[in-house]
C-alpha cells in the first residue's frame, strides 16, 4: 500500500500524460452525466413528490426499481442498441464518450428522481398548507417549494456524481476502455488489475478518491452557503 | 494470507467511495502496509513447462469482411455495417512489413532479456506501398486479445505506425472469444487473435476475406509459447513429465489446484485441448461440475488469474509474455 501511495504521488508530480488524459475523460464524462441527470431528474422528482394524481405511486415504484438497475445490464442494452449491427448504428456512437454519458444518464436519472421525490413528498403537505395560509398562488407555492429543495439538491447531485465516477460496468461495456479516448479512472483500474499491476491500480484508486473528496468539499461548501 | 488481506484492502479502497467509507478503509489499510510490503517481495509461481510443441501460440491477423453476413440481436440480416476496410488493410500491410516484424521480434529483449514474440517461419510478408491515412480512413478499430495488449507489444508498435502514416488505432482488448464477437457485431475493422479453431470458424462464417496480395484470410505472423506455471515446489511433479499432456494428466490425477481462465480466450481454448480426453472438460460449466474441488474456472483476465494462482499455490496455463510482465511487476506489488 505504501508503494501504491508513493506511485500515486509520483504519477501526479511527474505529470504522466496518459494519466492526464484519463483524468480529463473522466471529468468530462462525470460532469456531463451527473449534471444532465440532475437537470432531467430533479424537476421530475420534485413534481412527482408534490403532485397528486392517480397512479403516482406506480411511477414512484418504477423509478425506485430502476435505481437498482445493474450498470452492466444498462451497458449491455446500450451496446446492443448502438452496436455496428444495432438499430441505432447510423449514429456511430459506440466507443465514444457521448455514449458513455448517455448510458450513465439512463442509470443515474432514476436515482435523482427517486431521491428528490422522497424528500419533497415529506414536506409537500406542510408547504401547501403554509401557502394556503398565506394565500399564495400556484407559482408562489412552487417557488416556496423550490426554495425548500436547495439543500437536498446538492446532496442529490453528490449522489449522482459519486455513482457516475465510481461506475465501471456500463462505461467499460459501451466505452471499450480505449486508451486516449474512452479510458476513465475505473476502467483503467480494471485494466491494470487484470494485468496484475495492483500497485498502479491502487495508485489510480487513491487519486480517484482524492478527487472525489475535493468535489465533495466544494459542493458541501456551496450547499451551506446557498441554503442558508 | 497477508497478501490476500492487503488486496482486499485495495478493493475496499476502490469500492469505499461508493459507500462513503473510504476514509476508514484507508486508515485500516495503512496498518497492514509494512507486513504486506515484506511478504510481497517475490513471486512464488514459476514456469515449470515451456517450449513444448503442444504449447505453440500463434497470433493471426484477420480483416473483417464488409460484406459479411452480419445479423442483429434478433437474427435479422444487417447490410449497411460501416467498416474502415482501407484502414484495416493498411494496418495489416504494415504489421507484415519488415519494419513491424523487426520491432515485434525485438520487443521485450531490453526489458526481460528475452523476446516475447517470435516471427513465424513462412509468414506472409508485405513489400508494397502502405496507403497513408485519408480523412475517412484515419480511425482504425482493432479488436485484440488481452495478451497482445497487456504485454505492451501494441504500445511499442502502434505509435510508430500512427506517426508514419497518420492513422489513429483504437485498441479494444478482450479475450479472443469476445474480440471475435465484437468483430461479428461490426464493431471492429480487424482482429489480432490467437485461437485457431475460433479463427477458422470466423473465416468459415464469411466474416473475413482475402486481402489483395495475400493468399489466406488468416494471416499468422507471430508466435510464442504458452507456459505451464505453478508453485515452485511442484507437488504434481510436472517438471519431470515428458510432455505437457502428461503434465496436465498428472495435475488432474492428483487433483492439484488449477486455475482456468474460463473466459473463452485463446489461452482458455488452448488449455481445454490439453486435458486428458476422458475428463471431458469443455467450456460448458456442467463439464467440470465434478472437478470444482481442484479446477477453478475464474472467468477473468490473465493477470487476475495469475494473482489467483499465486494466492492458491495453483497451476495455471499462461502466455509467456503476460507471465514475464507479471513477474516483473510482482517484485513491487
Amino acid at each position: 500500500m505504501l508503494t501504491s501511495l508513493q506511485k500515486a504521488i509520483e504519477l501526479i508530480l511527474t505529470g504522466n500524460r496518459e494519466l492526464g488524459n484519463i483524468l480529463l475523460v473522466t471529468a468530462r464524462m462525470c460532469l456531463a452525466s451527473s449534471l444532465i441527470s440532475l437537470l432531467i431528474g430533479a424537476p421530475v422528482g420534485i413534481w412527482l413528490g408534490a403532485a397528486e394524481f392517480p397512479g403516482r405511486r406506480i411511477f414512484v415504484v418504477i423509478f425506485r426499481t430502476l435505481m437498482g438497475m445493474p450498470p452492466v445490464v444498462c451497458g449491455l442494452l446500450m451496446y446492443m442498441l448502438f452496436s455496428g449491427v444495432g438499430p441505432f448504428r447510423k449514429y456511430k456512437l459506440l466507443f465514444t464518450v457521448t455514449i458513455m454519458v448517455i448510458a450513465q444518464v439512463v442509470l443515474i436519472t432514476p436515482l435523482v428522481i427517486a431521491n428528490m421525490e422522497t424528500y419533497v413528498s415529506s414536506l409537500a403537505q406542510t408547504v401547501k398548507e403554509t401557502a394556503k395560509g398565506l394565500d399564495f398562488g400556484f407559482w408562489k407555492t412552487l417557488l416556496l417549494l423550490a426554495n425548500e429543495c436547495v439543500y437536498p439538491l446538492f446532496s442529490t447531485y453528490l449522489l449522482a456524481f459519486a455513482r457516475s465516477v465510481a461506475e465501471v460496468g456500463a462505461v467499460s461495456m459501451v466505452g471499450g476502455a480505449i486508451a486516449w479516448k474512452t479510458n476513465v479512472m475505473t476502467t483503467a483500474i480494471m485494466l491494470y488489475t487484470n494485468r496484475g499491476d495492483f500497485t498502479l491500480g491502487v495508485a489510480l484508486g487513491i487519486i480517484l478518491i482524492a478527487i472525489s473528496l475535493l468535489v465533495n468539499i466544494a459542493v458541501t461548501v456551496m450547499q451551506r452557503r446557498l441554503s442558508r | 494470507m497477508k497478501k490476500l488481506l492487503s488486496r482486499l484492502m485495495a478493493g475496499a479502497l476502490v469500492t469505499g467511495m461508493i459507500t462513503g467509507t473510504a476514509v476508514s478503509a484507508v486508515s485500516a489499510a495503512e496498518s497492514t502496509v509494512t507486513s504486506a510490503a515484506e511478504s510481497m517481495a517475490e513471486v512464488s509461481t514459476v514456469i515449470l513447462k515451456e517450449a513444448d510443441d503442444n504449447m505453440i501460440n500463434t497470433y493471426s491477423l484477420l480483416a473483417v469482411n464488409p460484406d459479411a453476413p452480419f445479423v442483429d440481436a434478433d437474427g435479422n440480416p444487417v447490410s449497411d455495417v460501416t467498416l474502415n476496410t482501407a484502414g484495416a488493410e493498411a494496418l495489416i500491410d504494415w504489421f507484415l512489413s519488415e519494419e513491424a516484424m523487426t520491432l515485434a521480434a525485438e520487443y521485450g529483449q531490453e526489458e526481460y532479456g528475452d523476446s516475447l514474440f517470435y516471427l513465424l517461419e513462412g509468414a506472409p510478408v508485405f513489400e508494397g506501398e502502405i496507403a497513408p491515412a485519408s480523412e475517412e480512413t484515419s480511425v482504425i478499430r482493432l479488436s485484440t486479445t488481452t495478451s497482445v495488449n497487456d504485454s505492451g507489444l501494441l504500445g511499442a508498435l502502434l505509435p510508430v505506425f500512427e506517426s508514419e502514416y497518420g492513422y489513429t488505432v483504437e485498441v479494444q482488448s478482450a479475450g479472443t472469444g469476445k474480440a471475435i464477437a465484437a468483430a461479428k457485431d461490426g464493431n471492429a475493422d480487424l482482429i489480432l487473435v490467437h485461437a485457431k479453431s475460433q479463427e477458422e470458424e470466423f473465416v468459415d462464417g464469411g466474416f473475413s476475406y482475402v486481402l489483395p496480395g495475400f493468399e489466406s484470410e488468416r494471416l499468422s505472423f507471430l508466435y510464442n509459447y504458452f507456459v505451464l506455471c505453478g508453485p515452485s515446489d511442484d507437488p504434481a511433479g510436472v517438471k519431470d513429465c515428458e510432455s505437457v499432456l502428461d503434465a496436465f494428466a498428472a495435475i488432474a490425477d492428483g487433483k492439484y489446484p488449477f486455475i482456468s481462465r474460463g473466459d473463452g480466450s485463446g489461452t482458455h481454448t488452448k488449455e481445454l485441448s490439453l486435458w486428458p480426453e476422458a475428463l471431458g472438460i469443455t467450456d460448458a460449466p456442467e463439464s467440470f461440475a465434478d472437478y470444482t474441488d481442484w479446477y477453478t474456472s475464474a472467468n477473468a483476465g490473465m493477470g487476475a488469474c495469475l494473482v489467483m494462482a499465486e494466492e492458491m499455490g495453483a497451476y495455471i496455463l499462461t502466455d509467456k509474455a503476460t507471465f514475464l510482465t507479471f513477474q516483473a511487476n510482482g517484485g513491487n506489488m
